[in-house]
């Protein structure tokens, strides 16, 4: 299988601060990885780096062979790459439909029509009723999308980041706000659609554990800047050391088997 | 050299009035993030108001020499509606900026009417007063002493509200509220009070101003809107919500302004925007200002 | 209600085009006005309702196609209103597009502040150089042909409200109709988006600057159309077209009628003409009440009329059963 992702020798530097020290792993088709670490120790700005939203002081990133460096958001989502933030972003006046609507529309060849109307265009309005149920909101179609609950916004957040159509998604805490009863159900769901979908590849920034464990095929711990462990499951949490330095001293549940 | 010595001199001056609007509107905005289209109304009530305290005093045997505290005290006093002005402002503190705009746009329409019922519609002004207090030689020309004691005035405001931003307990909380509303309501400061008295500091800035510019110019119904555009020259110049800014900007364009009349007077205003242009586009957050977006 | 947007713009040009049975030529002469203002606004508020940029410099746009109508006329000799239509257009998104790349980068203060100043160097540039434009007196509209015709057997006032009235009425279908296939586009749903969350609709691929940049041409566009009716209407361009206050009043129209709503920008513009050519005629205290109703707009009603209009239809419809 080929790499989808690779980031070889990753340099963030603000001034005298290094926020990463020489980053490198490769996320390839079928792969959900995960991405660990303790707060501080640089996930957010090596995923800010993956995704091309900020450049590297050095090191190469490159996506589908061809380098991302600080592409930006608009372009990310054109070659293919998606994203979706721990803190909701949403639409606050427009309804989930039209929400959705905007991510289908800005990836296919309507994004630059100025006369055609959007609302009543079938091929669009299946794809977005297709993309809501996989995410239980076809009944929410036409709510706006500030009256949502807090779940609700968050399964649109992430909805509306699949409705790209991207080969790659990187979740950002994606259950965070999410009751722990609800986690693992919102794990399944984005898994099973992220396969019917087409996604090729699920990054995964996540602090729960036990989603972790489950759902990854491979755990990528960051420290300090630089990569600590980049095992599967089964290795990752058979290692006391590593498990001590990204969870803790206090063990709270060792992985039995990889998911 | 002489037409040099002019152009600095009456460019100071202006610039010494433009400081005291501009930054009213700098606290305002610093504290309040409202940007206030009628601080030119302001203005132009301070010169008004002035004009009218000087008469009667003098008209009720005051002596002429005691002109410029009158001055000051009618501007300090007009000053006061400031917090009537801002319980109105109150209503659209949390909604878009559009309508802070809109609300204070609103403001200067009805000041428009608000002083021509008042004063008239003909420019009012203080004759010959500013000469109770003679010239002063500098160099090769003269310069009416009033105009120094103005600058005077304001360069002490100016050190003035350094320190009292600096130094006093109110300046620190006030500080803090800029920076972060919910901490300092978290803290227990009083953040309405806070908002109300920052907003008739800079109402008070404001009409200060126009009363002191009113000896050297006539007080006009033109007054507040072409005030406006100069004091936004200023603050954008100087950067959005800060003073070192509103000097350096005043400066700039009291400068500017003198030296266009003075030697291609088509130019005046023209300079001026180019100039908001150039640096709104090179630096974002003014000279002194914090970038954004 | 699918069919109400459609029934009600038939309803209400019908109604426009009767009026000059129903009206006495004076007050025809104020609609002329209302019908350029509601072109203009149209195109104001797909930069402000739709994009979410408030723009206090709009007033510019409206004066590049007032005198570019006189400076075609009396200058140049050219009559043919669709020609004059087309240059003026064509010349204001021309200088749209530098002031727009320069401005979108920005937003909310800074936005209206830049194109405050922008507004602003225009009218400083008119007032000074007066041997190109006239200085304050401005410059001379003279009566152009509509489609082709001169109806020179009219007189002022006859041309304004006959031929030239049912000309308007026409042209702010035709604009208005495109108007609403745009914001019902694909562009005009990332528009919205753009308005309503700008850093996720660029994660959702869109194109921010560049919709904006668009959007802020094509207002640039309509507020032209709406300057060379106004010249013709007064029969001169002067600089007040474009003193920042004017600008303003662009914006209170579009409060007025209200910026949520399609329709809301025309019915500002009738709404504003009428209010203030009422409030002209019962005191010289005029900007005072209106400034009030501003006030009054702002605190109690930001959605404006049509938005009222609009929640009273809602309500009356929540008590049906559909």
């Amino acid at each position: 299988m080929s790499a989808l992702l690779e980031a070889h020798e990753l340099r963030k530097r603000y001034g005298d601060f290094t926020a990463l020290d020489g980053v490198t792993l490769s996320i390839a088709e079928g792969e959900l990885v995960s991405i660990v670490g303790p707060n501080g120790a640089g996930k957010t700005t090596l995923v800010n780096l993956l995704t091309g939203l900020l450049p590297p002081t050095s090191g190469t990133v490159r996506f589908k062979g061809e380098d991302i460096a600080g592409i930006g958001p608009v372009n990310l989502a054109k070659r293919g790459m998606a994203r979706a933030f721990q803190l909701v972003h949403i639409f606050p006046s427009m309804t989930v439909a039209e929400t959705i609507a905007v991510a289908v529309v800005s990836q296919s060849d309507k994004a630059m029509r100025f006369f055609t109307p959007v609302r009543k265009d079938s091929a669009v309005n299946m794809r977005v009723r297709e993309v809501a149920a996989i995410f239980g909101l076809e009944r929410k179609l036409q709510t706006e999308s500030r009256l949502l609950s807090q779940g609700e916004k968050k399964l649109l957040d992430i909805a509306s980041a699949f409705a790209l159509s991207p080969e790659v998604i990187l979740l950002d805490e994606p259950t965070s706000g999410v009751s722990s009863g609800d986690k693992h159900g919102l794990m399944r769901n984005v898994v099973d659609a992220a396969r019917k979908a087409g996604v090729k590849s699920i990054i995964l920034v996540e602090h729960d554990m036990d989603l972790v464990a489950e759902y990854s095929t491979r755990i990528v711990a960051i420290q300090s800047g630089r990569v600590l462990a980049d095992r599967a499951p089964a290795e990752f949490f058979a290692d006391p050391e590593i498990v001590a330095a990204i969870v803790g001293k206090r063990v709270r549940r060792l992985a039995q088997g990889a998911a | 050299m002489t037409a040099l010595l002019d152009i600095l001199i009456g460019g100071v001056f202006h610039a010494a009035v433009l400081f005291l609007v501009a930054a009213g509107l700098q606290l305002v905005f610093g504290v309040q993030k409202i940007v206030n289209l009628a601080c030119g109304s302001f203005y132009a009530l301070g010169a008004y108001f002035g004009i009218t305290a000087v008469s009667w005093c003098l008209a009720h045997g005051m002596p002429p020499g005691l002109f410029l505290p009158v001055l000051v005290v009618a501007g300090l006093a007009i000053g006061l509606i400031g917090p009537f002005i801002e319980a109105l402002l109150l209503t659209v503190y949390h909604r878009d900026e559009a309508f802070q705009l809109l609300l204070t746009f609103a403001l200067v329409l009805m000041f428009q009417d608000i002083l021509r019922f008042f004063w008239g519609a003909d420019p009012q002004q203080l004759g010959d007063l500013v000469m109770t207090y003679g010239r002063v030689k500098m160099g090769a020309v003269q310069v009416p002493t009033y105009n120094l004691l103005v600058i005077v005035a304001s360069i002490a405001i100016a050190v003035g509200l350094g320190a009292f931003l600096k130094k006093t307990r109110y300046g620190r909380i006030l500080r803090a509220t800029a920076e972060n509303r919910e901490m300092s309501l978290a803290l227990g400061v009083n953040v309405r009070w806070m908002y109300a008295s920052v907003f008739t500091l800079g109402t008070i800035l404001g009409t200060v101003g126009g009363a002191l510019v009113v000896p050297t110019a006539a007080a006009s119904l033109d007054m507040p809107v072409e005030l406006v555009v100069e004091a936004f020259a200023v603050v954008v110049i100087g950067g959005l919500g800060s003073m070192r800014g509103a000097m350096v900007g005043a400066l700039i364009v009291g400068l500017m302004r003198a030296a266009a009349i003075s030697w291609y007077s088509e130019l005046e205003m023209l300079a001026i925007y180019l100039v908001v242009i150039v640096v709104l586009i090179a630096r974002p957050g003014g000279l002194f200002g914090k970038p954004l977006e | 209600m699918r069919a109400a947007p459609a029934i009600l713009s038939i309803v209400a040009l019908v109604a426009l085009a009767a009026l000059p049975s129903l009206l006495t030529q004076y007050q025809i002469t104020l609609v002329l006005p209302a019908l350029a203002y509601a072109i203009a606004l149209l195109g104001f508020n797909l930069l402000f309702g739709y994009t979410g940029l408030l723009s206090f410099g709009h007033a510019l746009f409206v004066s590049i196609g007032a005198y570019g109508t006189a400076v075609l006329t009396s200058k140049l000799g050219l009559k043919s209103f669709e020609a004059i239509l087309l240059l003026c257009a064509v010349a204001s998104v021309a200088v749209a597009i530098p002031i727009a790349l320069l401005s979108v980068r920005y937003v909310k203060i800074f936005f209206g502040i830049l194109t405050l100043a922008f507004g602003m160097l225009f009218h400083s540039f008119l007032f000074k150089f007066y041997n190109i434009t006239g200085g304050d007196t401005g410059i001379r509209v003279l009566r152009p042909t509509l489609l082709g015709r001169a109806y020179e057997d009219l007189d002022k006032t006859a041309f304004l409200v006959g031929p030239f009235y049912y000309y308007c009425v026409v042209l702010l279908a035709i604009l208005g109709f495109v108007m609403w296939r745009l914001v019902h586009s694909p562009f005009g749903l990332h528009l919205v988006a753009t308005r309503e969350n700008r850093r996720k609709s660029e994660y959702l691929g869109v194109r921010v600057r560049f919709f904006r940049l668009i959007a802020f041409a094509v207002s640039a566009f309509y507020c032209a159309v709406g300057g060379a009716i106004l010249a013709v209407n007064t029969g001169q361009a002067d600089p007040e077209l474009a003193y920042w206050t004017h600008s303003g009043e662009l914006v209170f129209m579009t409060v007025l009628g209200g910026f949520a709503n399609f329709f809301g920008p025309v019915v500002g513009a009738f709404s504003f003409i009428f209010l203030k050519s009422e409030l002209m005629g019962l005191t010289q205290y005029w900007r005072f009440w209106l400034g009030a109703i501003l006030v009054i707009l702002v605190v109690l009603f930001p959605r404006g009329l049509a938005g009222l209009f609009a929640q009273l239809w809602a309500r009356l419809h929540r008590s049906t059963p559909t």
